[in-house]
């Protein structure tokens, strides 16, 4: 295999692995804290690449769109877990799991209903090359990497560094404990989901130039999310930082030495790593369900 | 309880399948059967064993694939082809099971809903130069027909489908009724009491697992033969949900209840994609507003007024 090739499955896959660890890590948040499995973030995730399209055909630049579906997103992550979660956070795990589908599948309606079946392009923001050791590279998908780079630094100051974050990180190891502490663990809930829906309305905005938007692009990527909480581990951050990367570069570097190993290549290493380990790399032995 | 003996309860709800076929078009009855066949190893799986599985279609295509391979290049007796499907669901469950079955119920799920997407990409993708990607196999002309009951033509193949969801139904109310029933519901509900008892619980899951998705693999090769096609859409992420719901409208864990599930689902989906094109919106709400409404189901919410009602006419 020669070096230039190489080289750029390497940045793509980097590129992906990114786009794979800002959506799958608002599952595994979620997992964490409230013990919920949220298939939902994925709907967020294509609205926030439908929010992506439309503001970006109409003003012209991907950015703002990117903006516009993020916070989109986050408020409608907000509604649905007033109207719905709340009520059932008490519930058994299948139970939640059963009804996030629902609002997935809901939501895929929801998208044909309003911008059809037909797959958009969305327009790419900058054009321009970089030569890193005599290769081009694509300067998008160097700022992807570099937005998740950022985002996990955000999270992680957020969960070290600040009262609220202490507290959900508390709330991981054991939420009556909080509970009993006289704190609010219902507003930790929401903020978690909010913040959850939010980075998957990013990863959305950021995949649309990279794909094209399509109502089933939720439903697409969703096997491999779930390959990246499993290796991961559900509720861990950085067990999702690192299998995100390793999802990607198994995608990336199995497309390039025989292209239909992409999609079978992960499968085969999630197979490999539940053998080992049940519970994926950094899941918590705690929980018996 | 004892109004609602078994054998009444079978005499009444097969007396409503054949009246169903007197009176409404045979493609809708045949889909009602087949679609009923393969819920109920989700229910099973979900009611009796705690296993949650969005991966159901993953096994429906193994029968369906395994069933369309041998009559599409090797044979033409259905009959044989069905023997096939069910042959290759048990070898599938018993490759996968192991592993499956150790994982605590969140993980099971997200595996299976890998693993029907993965199905998904070799029927679509890797294994195209032999299953021809996404234009499917037709081989409805391969099928021979088969003396005493011809399957290949749709009024025959009623009867069979009817007869055969007729004996899944009975081996799985013997099931309930026997010692491995109980396990099944005791590994359910506390894992460890079960150890305590000298019962292997990764047994009693391996067992069930196979039990289920044999028959899921069973009502594949059953909608192979019916279709006379199969294509990778059957095990496509939008179909994955549908058994669940299924089990879940009809009312979780009991044994009437994929029938009843199966014959509101086809029939609602029949009349409102007549009325609106846009059938996962409605399927989505749907499945939201049964889980918050109390997630008893249709079946779940009747059982109990019905047999109030024969216990006061006995």
């Amino acid at each position: 295999m020669d070096i230039q090739l190489l080289i750029s499955g390497v940045i793509f896959g980097l590129s992906i692995g990114s786009i794979y660890f800002l959506t799958a890590i608002g599952l595994s948040l979620c997992f964490g804290l409230m013990r919920i499995i949220s298939l939902d973030q994925l709907f967020y995730y294509a609205i926030g690449a439908y929010i992506t399209y439309a503001i970006s055909v109409y003003s012209g630049s991907m950015w703002l769109g990117a903006l516009g579906g993020l916070v989109a997103a986050g408020i409608l992550s907000f509604v649905v877990e007033r109207f719905i979660f709340l009520r059932i956070y008490e519930r058994d795990i299948a139970f939640t799991m059963i009804t996030s589908f629902g609002i997935l599948i809901g939501g895929v309606g929801i998208i044909k209903a309003i911008w059809g079946l037909v797959p958009r392009p969305v327009l790419m923001p900058t054009l321009t090359q970089w030569n890193i050791l005599g290769t081009d590279v694509p300067l998008y998908r160097l700022i992807v990497v570099l937005i998740a780079a950022l985002v996990y630094g955000g999270i992680w100051l957020f969960l070290n560094k600040t009262i609220t974050g202490k507290a959900i990180r508390a709330g991981i190891e054991d939420v009556e404990h909080v509970e009993g502490l006289g704190i609010n663990v219902y507003r930790l809930f929401t903020i978690t989901f909010i913040l959850a829906g939010t980075l998957s309305g990013l990863a959305g905005g950021l995949h649309a130039p990279l794909i094209m938007v399509d109502p089933n692009m939720g439903l697409e990527v969703m096997p491999f999310i779930f390959m990246v909480v499993i290796i991961g581990g559900l509720g861990s951050i950085k067990g999702t930082l690192i299998s995100s990367l390793i999802v990607g570069q198994v995608f990336s570097l199995g497309a390039i030495i025989y292209a239909p190993l992409a999609q079978m290549a992960p499968f085969a290493i999630m197979l490999l790593i539940l053998l080992i380990k049940p519970t994926g790399l950094y899941g918590s032995k705690l929980l018996k369900r | 309880m004892n109004a609602f003996r078994w054998w009444r309860g079978i005499l009444l709800a097969f007396f409503l399948v054949a009246l169903i076929r007197v009176f409404l078009p045979l493609p809708f009855s045949n889909e009602v059967v087949i679609f009923s066949i393969y819920v109920m190893g989700c229910s099973f799986l979900l009611g009796q064993v705690g296993f949650i599985s969005f991966g159901q279609p993953a096994y429906l295509a193994t029968g369906a694939y395994a069933t369309a391979f041998y009559l599409f290049y090797f044979g033409t007796n259905p009959f044989a082809g069905i023997l096939i499907g069910i042959a290759a669901g048990i070898v599938m469950s018993l490759i996968v099971g192991p592993l499956f079955v150790r994982l605590r119920s969140d993980y099971f799920a997200l595996v299976n809903l890998a693993l029907a997407v993965i199905i998904y990409y070799m029927m679509q993708k890797v294994l195209a130069p032999i299953t021809q990607g996404d234009n499917g196999l037709w081989f409805l002309t391969n099928m021979k027909s088969t003396p005493i009951l011809d399957i290949s033509r749709p009024k025959e193949f009623y009867l069979f489908a009817f007869l055969v969801a007729l004996g899944v139904w009975a081996l799985y109310k013997y099931l309930n009724d026997t010692l491995y029933g109980a396990c099944c519901l005791a590994s359910k509900i506390n894992e460890d009491k079960v150890t305590f008892l000298g019962y292997s619980n990764f047994k009693i899951r391996l067992l069930a697992f196979v039990i289920a998705n044999t028959t899921t693999a069973l009502a594949g090769s059953l909608y192979a033969i019916y279709l006379g096609f199969v294509s990778p859409e059957m095990t496509s992420a939008h179909r994955c949900a549908d058994p669940v719901v299924v089990t879940i409208l009809g009312g979780v864990g009991t044994l009437f209840g994929p029938l009843v599930g199966a014959f509101a689902f086809t029939g609602m989906k029949d009349l409102i994609s007549n009325l609106i094109g846009n059938w996962e919106l409605f399927i989505g709400f749907l499945l939201v507003f049964i889980m918050l409404a109390g997630e008893k189901g249709i079946w779940g919410s009747l059982e109990p007024r019905l047999a109030r009602l024969f216990t006061k006419r006995a």
